[in-house]
């Protein structure tokens, strides 16, 4: 019998992580296009480009961003595309029709929780035929289980599409134990250009700039340090400091997370409160956002307080964990989640 | 000790995972929120709610030599199914059990823009009634995020989409409430204008029948399904709060455009066997936001600012409802069943 390869895959909306059982690890940004036109084709030589490569040429493609906003739209042809491009993609970055042939893969795929409580048959359907078994899970479930998280213990994993909250209370996650929102990086970008916008109406600023000077400077809180970046105004490189608005973006997404991390926190069961209150994990690229977890434990001050850890390797926490899924997994089991 | 704990926790959780996919391949509804299992649980959970008021009417009845109330109370107690008495059993031989028994929060919303793609739905000279529904949702979203609401809408863009794969995006995305917003087209009456809004029920009414046949067109179900769908829906639970939520959504609609449109008739809330009303799980209506076949509100439908008053007004109708349930909240009691 040919050696089976596991594969952990964090599905996400900005950036997707795949860590397979031969030791590889891969990241890429969660776009997908196709050459607009033949003289784009000419040009890329390529029939399909995906993550950093796709956002640089995007002016040349039809760029999609599949699971926006958390789910996989329904009905979108190029959407479901575009997570079998992303997702072959990841494999073959893995080894995977190269020296490993896709029948012996076995992939746990973590998606958004929103994508998963709308049409969890469509998802596994647009994902049929790219591996031989699949099991398809939430990634905040998938971040859980890699971190043995997986009692009395919250999950706030903030992406870039959705915030995604799971209470693990030592079973597999219900819909009463997990809340999404779509207040997340996205709509920190989106507010952040705006203010620029506001401010420096000369300034020419696209999303994918402000999505870069994002990942570098966030924060909330007092600065650490000036945020100046560099933009064209009338076509002129010019710094312009964006302290202040990178705060103010950045705070937009404070009062819902603390009230939906509070509101899930009350409906745990009052002995375990404090035990969850002190085991709260930040994830996802949000995370990153420095003075984010001392400020949600200011907020929770007002509930009996409580710690908020971040862990270090936000970029393949959740392709890890969906790896160790992959690899615990009994044998007969994932002879009944063929794909 | 520990350790074994964590391994014997992840067994079972893994378990689970594999279970729930195995559930999606089987084309069963996922474990933790299919449609009886989760009133099941509300109704268990409110149990202690309504055994309390009617055993205890159960024993007034008996003490005062009635009988009428002894089924009502095993009928009460037993499923879920037992409510679909006729109406009349509910209604009459007990004080009735109200909404506020049933404290349930609003967090979810889905909004279902009416029609779409194939189907344009109500037709005028520079405007559908797809084009409008769609621009009334996407602004309504923007305004019941912003409040902090959970939105899930059956349509981002200009498709095709069955009814019974909207109902089915509603129920599966566990969603608190339903609001599906169409316009009117009365072609025999050209001078009415006005504002609806309808709640599941039967309708004696032929006009509002060949209403409901109209809107139900592009409905995806089979005849075998709609008697399962329809077998004593009228009288089940969600129909006390769906009137609830049908009359603040007309109050606000009809206040708030009647400053707008003078003429505007308040043709107030109505049942009807719309598709979208009788295959969802929670509380739902269905808004007739204007009337297309209206020359003066035709043209008033094609102004955006007009439409950001019909999306305001569904909005403080969402809202008024989602703060009148909102009570248990602030307590810290679950409110999901």
């Amino acid at each position: 019998m040919a050696d089976i390869l596991h594969v952990g895959i964090d599905l996400g909306t900005s950036r997707s992580a795949i860590s397979a059982s031969n030791g590889e690890r891969f990241v890429v940004d969660s776009f997908v296009g196709w050459p607009l036109d033949m003289v784009a084709k000419k040009v890329l030589k390529r029939e399909v480009l995906i993550g950093h490569e796709a956002v640089s040429n995007r002016t040349m493609l039809d760029l999609h961003r599949p699971l926006e906003r958390g789910l996989l739209k329904e009905g979108s042809e190029k959407d479901v595309e575009a997570v079998r491009e992303l997702l072959k993609h990841l494999l073959r970055l893995v080894g995977v029709n190269g020296k490993i042939d896709a029948s012996n893969v076995r992939a746990v795929v973590g998606v958004p929780a929103a994508a998963l409580r709308t049409n969890k048959q469509y998802l596994r359907n647009s994902m049929k035929g790219i591996v031989d078994s699949l099991l398809i899970v939430s990634e905040p479930f998938a971040v859980a289980y890699g971190l043995d998280a997986l009692l009395h213990t919250m999950i706030v994993d903030i992406g870039a599409g959705t915030t995604d909250f799971c209470v693990m209370k030592g079973r597999y996650p219900t819909e009463e134990d997990q809340r999404t929102l779509t207040i997340a990086g996205d709509s920190i970008d989106t507010q952040l250009l705006k203010l620029i916008e506001e401010r420096y109406p000369q300034a020419n600023v696209t999303v994918f700039m402000v999505r870069e000077w994002k990942e570098k400077h966030s924060f909330v809180g007092e600065p650490p340090a000036r945020v100046v970046v560099t933009a064209p105004v009338k076509g002129v490189p010019t710094e312009i400091d964006i302290t202040g608005e990178m705060r103010t973006a950045c705070e937009t997404i404070l009062p819902p997370v603390v009230e939906t991390m509070i509101d899930l926190l009350v409906r745990v069961e009052p002995e375990f409160q404090e035990r969850v209150r002190n085991n709260i994990i930040l994830s996802g690229g949000g995370g990153l956002i420095r003075g984010l977890s001392d400020a949600l434990e200011n907020a929770l001050k007002g509930v009996g307080g409580g710690k908020v850890r971040y862990m270090q390797d936000p970029v393949f926490i959740g392709s890890d964990g969906g790896l160790a899924l992959a690899i615990d997994a009994p044998e007969g089991d994932w002879e009944k989640l063929t794909a | 000790m520990k350790a074994a704990r964590i391994e014997r926790v992840k067994r079972r959780v893994l378990r689970e995972a594999v279970a729930e996919n195995l559930d999606v391949i089987r084309g069963a509804h996922p474990r933790a929120v299919r449609p009886a299992n989760r009133l099941s649980r509300i109704w268990l959970r409110r149990a202690p709610y309504l055994l309390v008021p009617l055993t205890l009417a159960a024993y007034l009845a008996r003490g005062s030599g009635g009988e009428a109330a002894a089924p009502v109370v095993r009928a009460f107690i037993t499923t879920p199914a037992a409510l679909r008495l006729p109406l009349a059993e509910t209604t009459t031989s007990v004080e009735r059990v109200t909404s506020a028994a049933f404290p349930l929060a609003v967090r979810r919303v889905v909004l279902d823009a009416g029609h779409g793609g194939s189907d344009p739905g109500a037709t005028a000279a520079r405007v559908s009634e797809k084009a409008i529904t769609l621009d009334i949702g996407h602004r309504l979203r923007t305004l019941l995020e912003r409040e902090g609401f959970e939105v899930i809408a059956t349509r981002a863009d200009d498709r095709t989409i069955a009814l019974k794969d909207r109902a089915r995006l509603a129920n599966d995305s566990n969603s608190d409430i339903f609001v599906s917003i169409h316009v009117n087209a009365i072609v025999k009456y050209t001078a009415s204008r006005g504002i609806e809004t309808y709640y599941l029920g039967p309708t004696s009414d032929p006009s509002l029948t060949q209403l409901a046949a109209a809107e139900n067109r592009v409905s995806g179900y089979s005849l075998g399904d709609m008697r399962k769908l329809l077998d004593g829906v009228y009288a089940d639970a969600r129909r006390d709060e769906s009137h609830e939520l049908a009359a603040m959504v007309q109050q606000q609609l009809f206040t708030t455009l009647r400053a707008s449109d003078p003429g505007l008739e308040n043709w107030g809330v109505k049942r009807a066997p719309f598709i979208v009303l009788v295959a969802t799980d929670m509380p739902a209506v269905l808004a007739e936001v204007g009337c297309l076949s209206n020359e003066q509100e035709a043209a008033m439908l094609a102004r955006p600012e007009y439409r950001q008053k019909i999306a305001d007004a569904l909005f403080h109708g969402i809202r008024a409802y989602a703060s009148a349930n909102d009570g248990p909240k602030k307590k810290g009691t679950p409110n999901h069943g």
